[in-house]
């Protein structure tokens, strides 16, 4: 995808799929799954619930909560939470 | 939330980046059985994050070969690592409830060290919330633990060393920035350079970062911030402008970069929830990034048995959170009677001596990163500031002029550190801001009120299993 | 010579604010001071429900009159503090809550309160968001929710635009009886004025202390939190029969959970806690009943004092044997009742009859029936 981030080490994990809003995507499993959406040219994962204004991930730390969305049905911090087979992700916050 | 006895361990540590596995590693050599938390899978902290994607192997950073080394001292130690688990609940006679996979845990013990370490400080200009602007120390994750390069036309910009690193990492995997924007100039630098006598290692990869950035010819605009990002639903280009070396924007060209990302950090803000949340006393610290809990240079708060160290307790960096480590299990196991005072006073001769070596060097660093205030007076009035609640600089100035004059007043005029980052984003410089509006000092305008839970967590994960019975609820209200 | 009030109020929560703000639109020349900022204790940091359904049988027909106060906030008050007027529901889960609920909704109905009684089916139909497991509910359509945190800001502007004298943080430690009225010792140095009103919240107790009064005042420790901002997952203010839950969902999206459960704490200075053990009880308690909580962050939670007198009803009157000197406080469920009662004692500061009686605290300065030794 044009503009996505570019991994730049070989990786050993094992690579398994998960679909982001019913489209397949691959990432080595364990990866942060902020990681994964960026490798995968994800940016804009939600919008902000006041003002409705796009919003990525940011500080991949834990601490900004802008990558907090919907994964497995659940709200879930995209960078906090590894990559596993089959999961399923919903570019969408809370609201 | 069943619990075998009262008290888990005799100390136990909070964070487990390099301040937290020292004194960790420390308080248990000397007998006290220590539980160390973390919210990570591995040890490591920031400085020290485990690689994830990388080899270990000859390229590794010194810091990634010092937290290996460090890691690999945990692991043959008798320190319980409870890593993977979000703490939640600190309460006094330091009761930690933290959220892990099987769900909500208790650990308790009379002794707490806290080393949670700093978050970045960005300070806010419009379009800062576009996806594609990024932290530094994000820029810093990725490149040290996953591997991942920003696309290729990104920017980075900020102030401080973490700048150097990064480019310099970037540009020797073969993805420079496009351009660097330094709030410093070449003058600041060089300032630093005596500070460096003491640290030839340091100085070495210093040298090593210039190396890499000169020969791949990033041009670096020094005295310089972002002004604003501009894009639709992400970063399509960011508009730089002069400033002085306080960050006032001063009179000069704009320039437009186009970009893909941007990379961009102004310091550290100290992480000083859990010693506030447990009424510990705190003083401001302009140089040290802020509030910090006041400590003697054991890392003792003002509570009995608490004791806070690390970027936490004010940023002085990893090598002086190393010695701070040492210091404080010693104290911890003096104050609980493992070793005598005569032993605590010999064996803190050393750390203490490291701590005095490195005091110029940590000092030199965080003045460079330190807040400046000119910078935050120059936001723009429509540029975000509380990140969560969209609140902008003018809703804040509005605030203050309606009679808002402490930061937790602040919060409730107009919901600003009010939604799911807790205030960590915006709180420096929405303090800073109220500050100046009242042209007032940061101590008169306070810090955030901590509050549980420390980070948020789902109530799912709070329930359990329960039935509508096991609910103790007690006595009805008087009618 | 400083200034000669006409009153002084201590103590700018609800009740002093409100106080403060009708004397002065009565004509009194009025200063307020307070430790901190308006309405950051109590008034700033509860729930904010304004209900029938937790308010003391004796208090309904003042929470009545105070709730259509509320609702008309934008009127007497000129700001707005984010006030909903909705359906409320009280549950019953068990038969034995169903007999407490059926109990108590009669009580407060014989005192004026529209509360009626309908089953968990009915209730589903009114708050769909709701639980499948009630058996019975109280239903009222008397009930909604304030913003508490915009009370400060609200009455701040309407003390300011009335011409009261605001003295934000600054603390009172004493007050002297002069043969002027009175004169009370304050960081910022000491103000006079002709008449006062105790209204400091939990600290009513020492204030009273400075008269020489005795009137014991128990502190309560009350837990709440908030969620994250969510989708609609509720539209009516949800309690249980016994009182100790209420939940609401704000229009920005984030529920308040409360209830009442206790953290520990004392109101002589330190830090609150709140026990972890009975926010999970609430939060247990809030999601049995509004399931789709379960999917949302708990983003903050924290301590609110409550003050109560030893019968739980309010000290809202003259002090016995102090001319021109007043009291307020300890109002059960005060943040609904708070401004009328509060109204009522600036009528009678103003020599006005109040519409409804006080409640004197001539019955609380006499040794407990019942207290022992």
């Amino acid at each position: 995808m044009v503009s996505a981030f570019t991994r730049i080490l070989a990786n050993h994990h094992e690579l398994v799929h998960f679909n982001v809003d019913g489209v397949d995507c691959v990432a080595p499993a364990g990866e942060p799954l902020a990681t994964s959406l960026l490798a995968a040219g994800y940016l804009m994962l939600r919008q902000s619930p006041n003002q409705h204004t796009p919003r990525g991930a940011f500080c991949l730390m834990g601490v900004c909560q802008e990558c907090a969305i919907h994964v497995d049905g659940q709200i879930a911090q995209a960078c906090m939470t590894p990559v596993r087979a089959g999961m399923d992700v919903q570019l969408r916050g809370v609201v | 939330m069943s619990r075998s006895s009262p008290h888990d361990f005799d100390v136990l540590v909070l964070g487990g980046g390099p301040a937290g596995m020292v004194s960790a590693i420390t308080a248990s050599q000397h007998g006290l059985s220590v539980g160390l938390i973390d919210e990570q899978a591995e040890a490591g902290g920031q400085i020290w994050r485990a690689p994830w994607a990388a080899s270990s192997g000859k390229d590794a950073s010194p810091e990634v070969r010092d937290g290996h080394k460090m890691r690999e001292t945990l692991a043959r130690s008798n320190v319980s690592c409870l890593f993977g688990r979000r703490i939640w609940s600190v309460t006094d006679q330091y009761r930690v409830e933290v959220l892990g996979a099987d769900g909500v845990e208790t650990y308790q013990a009379p002794h707490l060290i806290v080393a949670l370490g700093a978050h970045e400080r960005v300070i806010p200009f419009p379009g800062w919330t576009l996806p594609g602007v990024m932290g530094l120390a994000a820029a810093t994750i990725m490149l040290k633990a996953h591997g991942l390069a920003p696309p290729k036309d990104w920017v980075l910009a900020g102030v401080g060393p973490l700048l150097a690193a990064v480019a310099a990492g970037y540009a020797r995997k073969g993805h420079p920035p496009k351009a660097i924007i330094d709030l410093s100039g070449p003058s600041d630098w060089l300032a630093t350079l005596p500070s460096l006598a003491s640290r030839p290692g340091l100085f070495k990869q210093g040298v090593g970062w210039v190396v890499s950035i000169l020969s791949s010819r990033i041009p670096i605009y020094f005295r310089h911030a972002i002004r604003r990002a501009e894009g639709q639903d992400r970063i399509a280009a960011c508009v730089i402008g002069p400033v002085d070396q306080d960050g006032h924007r001063v009179a000069g060209p704009e320039l437009s970069l186009d970009c893909d990302a941007l990379m961009i950090g102004n310091g550290l803000v100290p992480g000083g929830e859990v010693p506030r949340l447990l009424g510990a006393n705190q003083v401001y610290q302009h140089e040290l990034g802020g509030w910090i809990p006041d400590c003697d240079r054991y890392g003792r708060t003002s509570l009995k048995h608490l004791y806070a160290i690390g970027d936490g307790a004010g940023i002085r960096g990893g090598a002086v959170a190393c010695s701070a480590g040492q210091l404080a299990g010693l104290a911890v196991a003096h104050d609980a009677g493992f070793i005598d005072a005569a032993s605590f006073a010999r064996q803190s001769v050393q750390p203490l001596t490291e701590n005095q070596k490195l005091a110029a060097f940590s000092a030199a660093m965080a003045h460079m990163i330190r807040l400046r205030p000119a910078q935050v007076a120059s936001i723009s009035p429509e540029a975000v500031i509380c990140r969560c609640e969209d609140v902008t600089r003018q809703d804040l100035v509005c605030a203050a002029k309606a009679g808002a004059r402490d930061v937790n007043q602040l919060k409730h005029f107009t919901r600003c550190g009010m939604g799911p980052c807790q205030g960590r984003m915006c709180g420096d410089i929405a303090a800073e801001i109220l500050a100046q509006e009242h042209q007032v000092s940061r101590q008169a305008v306070g810090y955030w009120t901590a509050r549980p839970p420390l980070r948020p967590i789902s109530l799912q994960s709070m329930l359990g299993r329960f039935e509508y019975s096991d609910i103790p609820i007690p006595k009805p209200a008087p009618l | 010579m400083s200034t000669l009030h006409d009153l002084i109020v201590i103590g700018g929560g609800i009740n002093g604010a409100t106080t403060a703000l009708f004397a002065a639109r009565g004509g009194m020349d009025v200063v307020v001071v307070d430790r901190g900022p308006l309405c950051r204790e109590a008034s700033g940091v509860n729930a904010g429900t304004l209900t029938m359904q937790m308010t003391r049988v004796a208090l309904i027909p003042y929470a009545l009159r105070a709730h259509q106060m509320w609702a008309t906030a934008r009127e007497w008050l000129g700001h707005d503090v984010g006030v909903v007027v909705c359906d409320g529901l009280s549950l019953a889960f068990t038969e034995q809550e169903a007999e407490l609920l059926t109990f108590r909704a009669g009580k407060r109905r014989e005192a004026g309160a529209p509360i009626t009684l309908i089953t968990g089916q009915q209730a589903l139909q009114i708050e769909p968001g709701l639980s499948d497991k009630a058996l019975l509910a109280g239903h009222c359509r008397v009930d909604g929710y304030a913003n508490a945190y915009l009370t400060g800001l609200a009455f701040r502007t309407a003390l300011l635009d009335a011409g009261v004298t605001l003295m934000e943080n600054n603390p009172a430690t004493d007050i002297q009886q002069t043969s002027s009225g009175f004169e009370v010792v304050t960081n910022q140095g000491p103000v006079r004025a002709k008449r006062v009103v105790i209204a400091g919240g939990v600290w009513i107790e020492e204030m009273m202390g400075w008269l020489g009064i005795d009137l014991p005042i128990k502190t309560l420790v009350n837990q709440l939190a908030v969620t994250e901002r969510i989708p609609t997952a509720m539209r009516t203010v949800v309690g249980i029969a016994n009182g100790l839950l209420s939940l609401k969902q704000y229009h920005h999206g984030t529920v308040v959970i409360g209830g009442g459960w206790q953290g520990v704490g004392s109101r002589d200075g330190g830090a609150c806690s709140l026990l972890p053990e009975r926010l999970v009880g609430n939060i247990r308690l809030a999601c049995h009943a509004i399931p789709a909580l379960k999917n949302a962050r708990l983003a903050r939670a924290w301590t609110g004092f409550e003050a109560e007198t030893r019968d739980a009803l309010p000290a809202v009157g003259p002090i016995p044997g102090i001319t021109n000197a007043y009291v307020i406080g300890s109002i059960h469920s005060g943040y609904t009742s708070g401004p009328y009662l509060a109204k009522l004692l600036a009528d009678q500061i103003l020599g006005r009859e109040p519409d409804l009686p006080l409640f004197p605290i001539d019955r609380l300065l006499t040794p407990e029936p019942h207290a022992q030794g």
